[in-house]
């Protein structure tokens, strides 16, 4: 297990590299020129040639690339254009907000949909699997934004203790202030601002979990040894659960994984939507910006911590499955 | 048992704690809901509307433009141009200090234009004070400005550079935690979320009404307006939701004040290349630009029918130049004239991704459709189009806006000027740029400011090198209780005057 894990991790320096040379390609192929978008439409040839030696723009692309790459391995991600703070730091300040998004999510999304799909499947063909697996189509097919905005009109608008955009404290600082201080009010604040997006994220999400565990589910309780398990007869909550579930979980767990990944590179919509402070919009706005070292530096995190959640993922595998080895 | 009943105790309190309504902000704070977050709140360095919004309640510059476009007293109080517009003169402000005591003197004022004018410091503005060759300080109250060659219009851009502290300006991160003279001082900012200010107690235009401001970052147009109809905001700030407008300002609950912008939005056109450089086919299509119309369905009443570059609250509008109403049958005249039969021309339509930009598009497309010419609109996104637009003459027509044209020379030189830095579609007439060189050695009051800028209007809107569109209007709104506060034509000047608002909720 340690070897394939440290195998896997080797794996990724050619991917992360190769990530970096398609998005550095690709920003600096585009049209559009940072210093323009900076200078706004009422840019100077002047000011424009100034700027570009400034920033090193008037470089070969692969002067520029290497001198990036270099700085990059030894953890300097250089300076956003537009902000002049360093990349590092502005991802940074903002994850926090991202991952609590994403967890939260996540965490609403398997706790409603595993349960909802299981329900379903135990009931194939009732009128109950119909309506739970047309609430799962709804849930999937309704656009986060839509889904936000109907969220705030219709609930935060008239429920009072429902904020309506931003972010308070983190949720770290609630539990902090709750162990430390024995106060709840900066964890309940942590969750009031959170419960929305986090619905308005999650609930697609949760809806193709319920719909997968249970096409799953139906998969594994056709299986011989479910028969055996019901013929020795064994209650019918052990077998759906502890024979049937933990089997019919690998596809989700799967799927789970690559969702959360992407979520964990920010939710454009959603943070748009509630005003959340995460990554993702900072990362949309360096690239209509041009902002080249922001978008680097953004997508390579991403990147990074879309490959490490796809490794747990597999380590996870192992935990659900004992059968499955990695040699 | 007892984990149980702690465990219950807890769950209790966290129940009770959540039933607990929202605050809203109370009578001390003022909550401005923005359409978009600063880019850094250093006035040497930013260029941005939003930034300068939040920065003019930090710093402030030698004079300010009022709600009536009139230079104001602000860090000088009196100030003075020679008749050749080759010196600036200016009494600073005495007994004003910055935010950390240090006093405020002519040494500020030096050291923020010379910073701004060091290429090595990358400001991005540096362009607008090119003109300066050099400051005297005469004392401490005292400071003149010598120019390198005529400019009658460099007090305008002085009235946007706020003034930086020397003794504090080039800390590291001053672009991130501002000292100034303004009437609120820097708190706290966590980008993308809010920025908190805290009252000036020692302002020397006197204490604030509200102690303390909170600018948020709400991008979303919807959730912003929610948030205002919810009371989670009390002014909302940035772009407005067109189709909200008349509900709002029927709704007495909250009140929406309207005042014309310094901003218009035009179509430009190739002036060298193809079927547009010949004057008739441009007259033709901005015949064909049914402006009445657009204003009403496209822009929802907010803005007015565009005449031409100048807007019309400035002294140098002149109102009688040709008027191109919407008029298919002298557009098919003049096509006829120039020699092209119906369905002859073919021009390219670019525009970004902007929702307005692409109906105004096709609506165009569709009246020049009519009257025999084919027009292929193109959507581009912005850092391309922008690309396009400033780097080839690979278009026939684009549409774009400008901003913050706050006098004649800002709004023509630029883009009707043969060697203007921002004339795309190569527009070119000797009498143009004779009026618009001489308009900057002749003081911006006088009655010959005015002619000569009137006589530039009145050929730029013959030759049509733009299709003038629309002009901008500012739109404010806000809670009732909130006193004393005027929407600025200028947006960035919105809360220079914050110290005088009122909030009684």
């Amino acid at each position: 297990m340690f070897r394939y894990i440290v195998r896997r991790l080797i794996q990724m320096i050619p991917l992360l590299i190769g990530v970096s040379i398609i998005v550095f390609l690709l920003g600096h192929l585009a049209p559009g020129d940072p210093v323009r978008m900076l200078l706004g439409e009422e840019a100077t040839q002047e000011d424009v040639e100034r700027l570009h030696a400034v920033y090193g723009f008037d470089q070969p692309l692969p002067v520029q690339y290497f001198r990036w790459f270099s700085r990059a391995i030894r953890g300097d991600l250089g300076v956003s254009i537009r902000q002049t703070i360093p990349v590092s730091t502005l991802i940074f300040e903002r994850l926090g907000a991202t991952v609590e998004l994403a967890v939260v999510s996540v965490f609403i999304a398997v706790l409603l949909g595993i349960p909802l799909g299981l329900f379903a499947s135990t009931r194939r063909g009732s009128i109950w699997d119909y309506l739970t697996m047309i609430v799962s189509l709804l849930g999937v097919s309704m656009p986060g934004f839509w889904l936000g905005l109907v969220l705030l009109s219709y609930v935060a608008l008239h429920v009072n203790w429902l904020p309506m955009f931003g972010r308070d404290v983190s949720i770290m600082t609630g539990l902090v202030t709750l162990f430390t201080k024995f106060r709840a009010d900066d964890l309940i604040n942590a969750f009031r601002f959170l419960l929305l997006p986090a619905l308005a994220l999650g609930t697609s999400m949760m809806a193709i979990i319920a719909r997968l565990t249970r096409s799953s589910m139906l998969e594994v309780l056709s299986k011989d040894y479910i028969r055996t398990a019901q013929a020795k007869g064994l209650k019918k909550g052990v077998v759906v659960v502890k024979h049937a579930l933990r089997n019919a979980l690998m596809p989700v767990i799967t799927m789970v994984g690559i969702q959360f990944g992407a979520m964990l590179g920010g939710a454009v919509v959603t943070e748009t939507v509630f005003a959340w402070p995460g990554v993702g919009r900072l990362v949309i706005n360096a690239i209509t910006q041009r902002d080249f070292p922001l978008v680097q530096g953004g997508v390579l995190m991403m990147a990074l911590i879309f490959t490490v959640v796809n490794l747990l993922v597999d380590v996870c595998y192992a935990l659900v499955n004992p059968r499955i080895r990695y040699e | 048992m007892v984990r149980k009943s702690s465990l219950f105790v807890t769950l209790a309190l966290l129940v009770v704690l959540a039933f607990s309504a929202v605050a809203g902000a109370d009578n001390n704070t003022l909550v401005i809901g923005s359409g978009a977050e600063a880019v850094g709140l250093d006035p040497r360095l930013e260029t941005d509307v939003p930034s300068f919004e939040r920065i003019n309640l930090i710093n402030q510059a030698l004079v300010q433009f009022a709600t009536n476009m009139e230079l104001e007293p602000a860090l000088a109080t009196e100030w003075s141009v020679s008749d050749d517009t080759m010196t600036l003169w200016f009494k600073l402000r005495e007994g004003v200090k910055w935010h950390d005591g240090v006093p405020f003197t002519a040494e500020d004022v030096k050291y923020t234009y010379e910073w701004v004018l060091n290429p090595e410091n990358g400001a991005l503005n540096m362009g607008l004070y090119a003109d300066i060759d050099e400051i005297e300080i005469v004392n401490d109250h005292e400071i003149i400005f010598r120019l390198k060659q005529p400019n009658a219009f460099l007090m305008n851009n002085i009235a946007r550079m706020p003034i930086t502290p020397k003794h504090d300006g080039d800390r590291v991160d001053f672009r991130q935690s501002p000292i100034g003279t303004g009437p609120y001082k820097f708190v706290s900012w966590t980008r993308d979320d809010r920025l908190v200010l805290v009252e000036n107690e020692e302002y020397w235009g006197g204490r604030p009404n509200i102690p303390n401001v909170i600018f948020r970052a709400i991008p979303e147009n919807s959730t912003r307006l929610l948030a205002f109809e919810a009371g989670e905001i009390d002014i909302y700030q940035g772009g407005m939701v067109a189709q909200e407008i008349g509900r709002l300002e029927a709704d007495p609950k909250y009140v929406v004040q309207r005042t014309p912008g310094t901003g218009y939005t035009y179509l430009g056109f190739n002036t060298k290349v193809g079927p547009l450089a010949d004057v008739r086919v441009r007259q033709a299509v901005s015949y064909l630009i049914h402006r009445e119309g657009i204003v009403r369905n496209v822009l929802n009443g907010i803005g007015t029918p565009g005449i031409g570059p100048v807007s019309m609250s400035l002294p140098w509008f002149n109102n009688d130049v040709v008027r191109y109403d919407y008029n298919p049958e002298k557009a098919k005249e003049l096509l006829r004239e120039a020699g092209y039969e119906p369905g002859q021309i073919n021009l390219r339509l670019f525009t970004n991704e902007n929702p307005d930009r692409m109906r105004i598009a096709e609506i165009l497309q569709y009246e020049c459709m009519q009257a025999g010419i084919n027009v292929e609109v193109i959507i581009e996104e912005w850092g391309a189009y922008l690309a396009r637009v400033q780097e080839t003459d690979d278009f026939d027509i684009f549409i774009l806006g400008w901003s913050g044209q706050l006098d004649p020379d800002r709004a023509m030189i630029r883009q009707f000027h043969t060697n203007g830095s921002n004339n795309y579609g190569k527009y070119s007439n000797e009498r143009v740029d004779y009026l618009l060189d001489l308009g900057r050695t002749v003081p911006q009051e006088s009655q010959e400011s005015i002619d000569i800028y009137r006589e530039a209007q009145e050929i730029v809107v013959r030759e049509v090198p733009y299709g003038f569109i629309n002009y901008t209007e500012e739109v404010g709104l806000h809670h009732p209780y909130i006193g004393n506060w005027e929407v600025h034509p200028y947006g960035a000047a919105a809360w220079q005057d914050a110290h005088l608002m009122t909030k009684n909720k």
